[in-house]
């Protein structure tokens, strides 16, 4: 029988997040070693949208309809895919490394006796086995792992594979399936995050951004400096540096903070793990400084500057101030 | 009510690192608490000030070194610190930490444990779900909000899912929650607290007497990701570095 890699989908206000579509690009190169993808789709109402999936892409799909798989929540997405994967022993499982799939990936792999291996972000494949590579260490380093078992549930790296595209001619099939749910599955609610929503990142030219290497609060002096050298700039800051809460988090840039694409991004001791960079790698031009010559943020810039910023903005700010 | 807090070491991002001779392996550099623990540890210190008669107890997996981060944690509030002591320093499969301190978790009774929603080093996100699956409890990640406690039943919490949103939900305890940096702030350990815990003992237990099954994934290698070829690094002392960052800016017309 053909092996199967079942990839979950993950629906936000109705549609499939980007990062189902990259997992669907991600589940066809792993296929191309002989396995087939299928989509399940969790969710209140997921005839039509998994006809649509069907059509474009042409795997096969299964909708798993239940009020409780509404707004996610673990114990009625697991339970539910777990009872439809019993009868497919799927080669994979995957899932987009977002707050749904990491929070359910880890605890599909224990109840199926399963590796997990996650944020995966590179496939490789020799005679003996198909192995991963993901980042650690903020992204200083790149590990290849491989799954002990025979099967293995994992996640997808937003943004490492893209969305498919491909139009297949011919549609694959759909079955829905209705999940029964013994009472007491306790009531999700969703809410915007409190406050400071109101930004102004997103009409930025150019944003400089602080990271812990500032070192400390008072060194936002010369970030607000630099970043108001430019007609239209703005501060944006890590995760990190809100937290600190040297600012607020409308400031904040990445994965669950604000995605920008600026003319040009100043990111000053940032280290620029995955989370941070997946909110500005839009950005036209990028510019690091960095006392860390090997910190990832300096993987993805076009110009790279190895200094404490503590003496090289001051010492920038002095240059432009005796040219004006 | 009694929780427990899971602390890894982590190797100090900061410093330099190196990659053993087999490529198996990071060698050297300095050490200190997974800075999502922190926020784990102040969220349990929280509850034992709403909550009286709550008990913080700390538990770390690894090799001699981790014992400083335990300390650390019981300067931070931790009543109790427990040492499972994985003699190697190697990579160790999340399934095989999360086996290890469910085992050890079995024999207590713990209304709650707090973890991470990560690990700096190994960025796995898996720890606190797999223990929470091995024990077959509730478990909720990227916890960025908690509110009080039910009759010690159930915890109301907001996790914080993309896009600025976050999912509220009441959490049948016991369970495990995994939280997410800005949680809180984090306090210093008072000097009274760093005093309390020099003298108190911390508990080492053999990993082996515990749990005796295997990880379920194997690092191949490790390597440095490929810079760049896009990346131009500025030569000279910092004022030629800036001298040329400012013609960059001015042929780009952005000053
Ligand atoms: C689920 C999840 C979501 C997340 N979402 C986000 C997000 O949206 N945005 C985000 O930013 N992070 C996010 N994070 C956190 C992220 O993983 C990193 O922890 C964070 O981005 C690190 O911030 P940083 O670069 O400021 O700090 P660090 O990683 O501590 O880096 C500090 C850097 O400053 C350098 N430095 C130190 N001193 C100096 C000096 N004097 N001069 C110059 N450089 C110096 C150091 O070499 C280092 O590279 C998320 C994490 C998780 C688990
Ligand atoms: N060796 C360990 N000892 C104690 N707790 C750990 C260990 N490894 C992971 N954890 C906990 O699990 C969380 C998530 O880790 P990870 O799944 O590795 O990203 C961490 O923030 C810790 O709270």
């Amino acid at each position: 029988m053909e092996e199967k890699i079942v990839v979950i989908a993950e629906l936000s206000r109705g549609r499939f997040t980007r990062a189902t579509h990259e997992v669907i690009s991600f589940a066809r190169e792993l296929g191309s070693v002989g396995a087939r993808p299928e989509i399940i789709i969790p969710g209140k109402n997921v005839r039509g949208l998994a006809e649509e999936i069907a059509r474009t892409s042409g795997i096969d799909v299964i909708g798993i309809e239940a009020e409780a798989l509404d707004l996610y929540s673990a114990e009625p997405f697991k339970s539910a895919i777990l009872d439809v994967l019993k009868d497919m022993n799927p080669a994979y499982v995957c899932l987009p490394h977002s707050a749904m799939g990491f929070d359910l990936a880890p605890g599909l792999a224990v109840d199926l006796g399963t590796a997990c291996i996650t944020a995966v972000e590179e496939i490789r494949e020799d005679e003996k086995g198909i192995y991963f590579s993901r980042s650690m260490w903020g992204g200083k380093i790149r590990a290849e792992l491989v799954p002990m078992t025979q099967r293995a549930v994992l996640t997808v790296l937003p943004g490492a594979w893209t969305a498919s595209v491909e139009e297949s001619g011919i549609a694959g099939s759909v079955r829905v399936v209705k999940a029964d749910f013994a009472s007491g599955t306790s009531e999700i609610t969703l809410m915007e995050a409190p406050g400071e929503r109101e930004s102004e990142l997103p009409g930025a030219d150019v944003i400089v951004s602080a990271g812990r290497g500032i070192g400390k609060e008072e060194n936002l002096g010369m970030i607000r400096k630099l970043a108001g050298i430019f007609s239209r700039g703005a501060v944006g800051a890590s995760r990190s540096v809100c937290d600190l809460g040297w600012l607020g988090y409308k400031h904040q840039i990445g994965f669950t903070g604000r995605t920008v694409s600026p003319g040009l991004y100043i990111a000053c001791g940032i280290s620029g793990a995955i989370q941070h960079i997946s909110g500005m790698k839009g950005s036209q031009m990028v510019i690091a400084i960095n006392t860390d010559p090997h910190a990832p943020i300096f993987n993805i810039a076009d110009y790279c500057i190895v200094e404490d910023l503590t003496e090289f903005i001051p010492a920038l700010l002095e240059l432009v101030e005796t040219a004006r | 009510m009694e929780i427990l807090v899971c602390v890894k070491q982590v190797p100090d991002n900061e410093g330099a690192i190196s990659i053993n001779d087999e490529g198996t392996w990071l060698t050297g550099g300095a050490f200190r608490m997974n800075r999502f623990d922190e926020f784990a540890l102040e969220e349990a210190v929280r509850l034992s000030e709403e909550i009286p008669g709550t008990g913080i107890e700390a538990v770390s997996v690894g090799p001699g070194r981790v014992v400083s981060t335990l300390r650390k944690a019981m300067e931070r509030g931790a009543a109790a610190g427990t040492h499972i002591l994985v003699e190697e320093e190697r990579y160790m499969s999340p399934f095989e930490t999360a086996s290890l301190i469910a085992s050890y978790a079995k024999t207590g009774h713990y209304d709650l444990i707090i973890a991470g929603v990560m690990a700096e080093d190994d960025m796995h996100c898996q720890v606190g779900q797999m223990i929470a699956a091995i024990l077959g409890i509730r478990c909720a990640t990227s916890v960025i909000h908690r509110g009080t406690i039910r009759e010690e039943t159930s915890v109301y919490i907001e996790r914080e899912i993309e896009e600025g949103q976050r999912l509220r939900m009441e959490v049948a305890l016991p369970a495990v929650l995994t939280v997410q940096s800005g949680i809180n702030r984090p306090r210093y350990p008072s000097l009274s607290n760093i005093l309390r815990a020099k003298d108190q003992k911390i508990r080492t237990i053999d990993a082996s007497d515990l749990w005796k099954g295997a990880g379920r994934d194997h690092l191949i290698s490790m390597r440095r990701p490929e810079v760049s070829a896009k990346g131009v690094f500025l030569e000279g002392g910092k004022d030629e570095k800036a001298r040329a960052l400012i013609s960059i800016l001015h042929e780009r017309a952005l000053i």
